[in-house]
């Protein structure tokens, strides 16, 4: 019987500083079968791990059209186990479970404009949903990307921003800038209220529970519909596969049912944002 | 008193299972290893604790670390019979068949598990009652997943079942050859998931603002006993032991009223309340886990309101959500 606790080993193929406290990671599986195989969807997450250090949750950060030859996390230092990965270098090796979780179908904003809204570390796992829509495997209408920052040192994928900026609509804003900074300035919500963003859109947020409840109201006022805004929720888990209950939310699992949700799904939940 | 016959059964039982069966220890009956079968209760009580410690143990290893990698931990799992299971906790055991299907660990220990449950204190004359019969089989029995039940008459007598291959195979090795078998048709039973369980879901699903949780709040110490006894209960978390010679990922059981349960790196807390642990348990019982295997999450065992330090009881507190219109 197959043990869907067995995590399996990967090669770091590369590793850089994406920002001030984030590592990004260029990861392929050992077993080149198993790499070869590998299929996921934008939004989907794996459990990574080191002997001794436990395992966490991370979202992949790259497009599923590479999965037959990589995969890419950035992953902030946060915590021991975070810690303990961001000392880690080329060559050596991390454990993978996964990919879990539900994620973004192809056409989940088919012929309609989509809004991607990222706070902060958020932004990790709306890049591959970026990258998707630039190579023209998304069936959205037209790209408008909002990222609230903290300042220029924890903004992620600088050196992609000029590739996004020929297909989409990229807005950035920094809470607290350098005075070098020459973009705008405040709260993701400020930048949300200066530009147009049409009622039939469909977005996307990542970042913090306080950023969703302000994001959605902005929203709301738009007349977006409640199943046209999705979240991508972060919990404590441990098993993955919707057993160990760390994750769960109403009659919800964020590892199995998620972390993609509905804002109709989420929304009269206690304790969901 | 039981018949002989079934004490001479168990006796040839124990040559090669390791039994476990309710016994008394004090005022309370405890569920523990058979060293006497003499010393089995067949009163019927209610076991203190409850057969998880057997389905799911309390730590379990699940992988050695060796040469910076994972291999599987290999555990030896002896045979174990389960004796004088009650109908309450068999419910809960066809529930953690459920849950636990897909996992490698569980399934290695279930394969060796003889599972025998037992109902005492039936009235001699059941026969004349034909409804009361054809329902405990069809409406009970058939919806439960056991090797072996025995019922217990008033007159002394007993009628034996079987509900799988491997109990038939073990009552005709051991010399029970008057039974009857029954084939087990699905944990939730055909018409559908019960309504009450339905109702009480929808209703606690929108109760997280009722004022049942504040008052709970106050006298709840979160002491996550109730989750301990349930039979329920099977949340767990991993965790990588680190000892310089048995470095090992271990899983043990997981406790939604602890501080760390919802803890993530940085030390936000979801469940940051005691009014949010209770909410987040019932919810557990009565709302997902009906709505992920149409059954019930809660078996009516009563072991939680008995081991609270405060008195906080279960049938209550459902009896008010259930009152909600």
């Amino acid at each position: 019987m197959n043990n869907i606790y067995q995590a399996q080993p990967a090669k770091i193929i590369s590793v850089v500083q994406e920002s001030l406290d984030t590592r990004f990671f260029r990861l392929t599986f050992v077993n080149k079968k198993l790499q070869k195989e590998l299929a996921f969807l934008p939004g989907q997450f794996v459990q990574i791990g080191l002997p001794g250090w436990g395992e966490c949750p991370i979202s992949i950060c790259s497009s599923p059209s590479n999965a037959n030859k990589f995969f890419e996390l950035a992953i902030r230092n946060v915590g021991t186990l975070t810690n303990e990965l961001s000392r880690l270098k080329a060559g050596e090796i991390v454990f993978i479970r996964g990919p879990y979780g539900n994620g973004f179908d192809i056409d989940f904003s088919k012929d309609k404009p989509l809004v991607i809204i990222g706070g902060g570390c958020g932004f990790v796992p709306l890049r591959p949903l970026i990258q998707d829509f630039l190579a023209g495997r998304l069936s959205s209408s037209s790209l408008q990307i909002f990222y609230g920052c903290l300042n220029e040192k924890t903004l992620l994928f600088r050196k992609e921003y000029h590739l996004w900026n020929r297909r989409a609509e990229l807005n950035i804003i920094l809470e607290k800038p350098s005075r070098e900074w020459k973009g705008k300035k405040g709260l993701i919500t400020d930048l949300l209220a200066q530009k147009k963003i049409s009622a039939s859109s469909v977005a996307v947020l990542v970042g913090p529970p306080v950023m969703y409840r302000f994001v959605i109201k902005e929203l709301k006022k738009r007349n977006l519909k409640d199943e046209n805004i999705y979240l991508s929720l972060e919990r404590k888990m441990y098993c993955g596969t919707g057993v160990c209950q760390h994750c769960a939310i109403g009659p919800y699992y964020v590892c199995k049912d998620g972390p993609v949700f509905s804002w109709s799904q989420l929304k009269g939940l206690p304790q969901a944002i | 008193m039981l018949d002989q016959n079934i004490k001479k059964f168990l006796a040839k039982l124990s040559q090669s299972f390791l039994l476990f069966a309710p016994q008394p220890l004090g005022s309370v009956v405890k569920i523990k290893p058979v060293a006497e079968i003499g010393n089995i209760d067949w009163s019927g009580a209610m076991p203190l604790n409850s057969w998880k410690e057997i389905f799911l143990p309390a730590r379990e290893r699940l992988f050695d670390l060796k040469k910076n990698s994972f291999f599987e931990s290999k555990t030896d799992y002896p045979a174990t019979a389960c004796i004088g299971i009650n109908v309450l906790d068999l419910k809960a055991f066809t529930l953690f068949e459920q849950v636990f299907g897909r996992d490698a660990y569980y399934q290695q220990r279930r394969r060796n598990l003889l599972l025998v449950g037992y109902s005492a204190q039936w009235p001699n004359d059941y026969k004349k009652y034909k409804v009361f019969s054809h329902n405990w089989e069809e409406d009970i029995l058939e919806h439960l997943v056991f090797d072996i039940f025995i019922i217990q008459l008033k007159n002394d007598k007993t009628k034996i079942y079987s509900g799988s291959e491997k109990g038939q195979l073990i009552l005709e090795k051991y010399g029970l050859k008057n039974y009857t078998h029954l084939e087990f048709a699905g944990a939730v039973k055909e018409q559908g998931p019960d309504k009450k369980m339905l109702e009480l879901k929808e209703k606690l699903a929108k109760a997280s603002s009722h004022k049942l949780w504040n008052e709970l709040d106050k006298i709840c110490l979160a002491c996550g006993k109730c989750s301990i006894a349930c039979p329920t209960c099977f949340c767990f978390d991993l965790f990588d032991k680190v000892d310089p010679d048995k470095n090992c990922r271990e899983r043990y059981w997981g406790n939604c009223f602890y501080n760390d349960f919802s803890k993530v790196a940085g030390g936000f807390k979801e469940l940051d309340t005691v009014k949010k642990k209770i909410y987040f348990w019932y919810t557990h019982k009565f709302v997902r886990i009906p709505h992920e295997y149409s059954l019930p999450g809660c078996v009516g065992c009563g072991r939680c309101t008995r081991v609270c330090p405060v008195g906080i009881d279960i049938a209550k507190n459902v009896s008010i959500i259930g009152k909600i219109r």
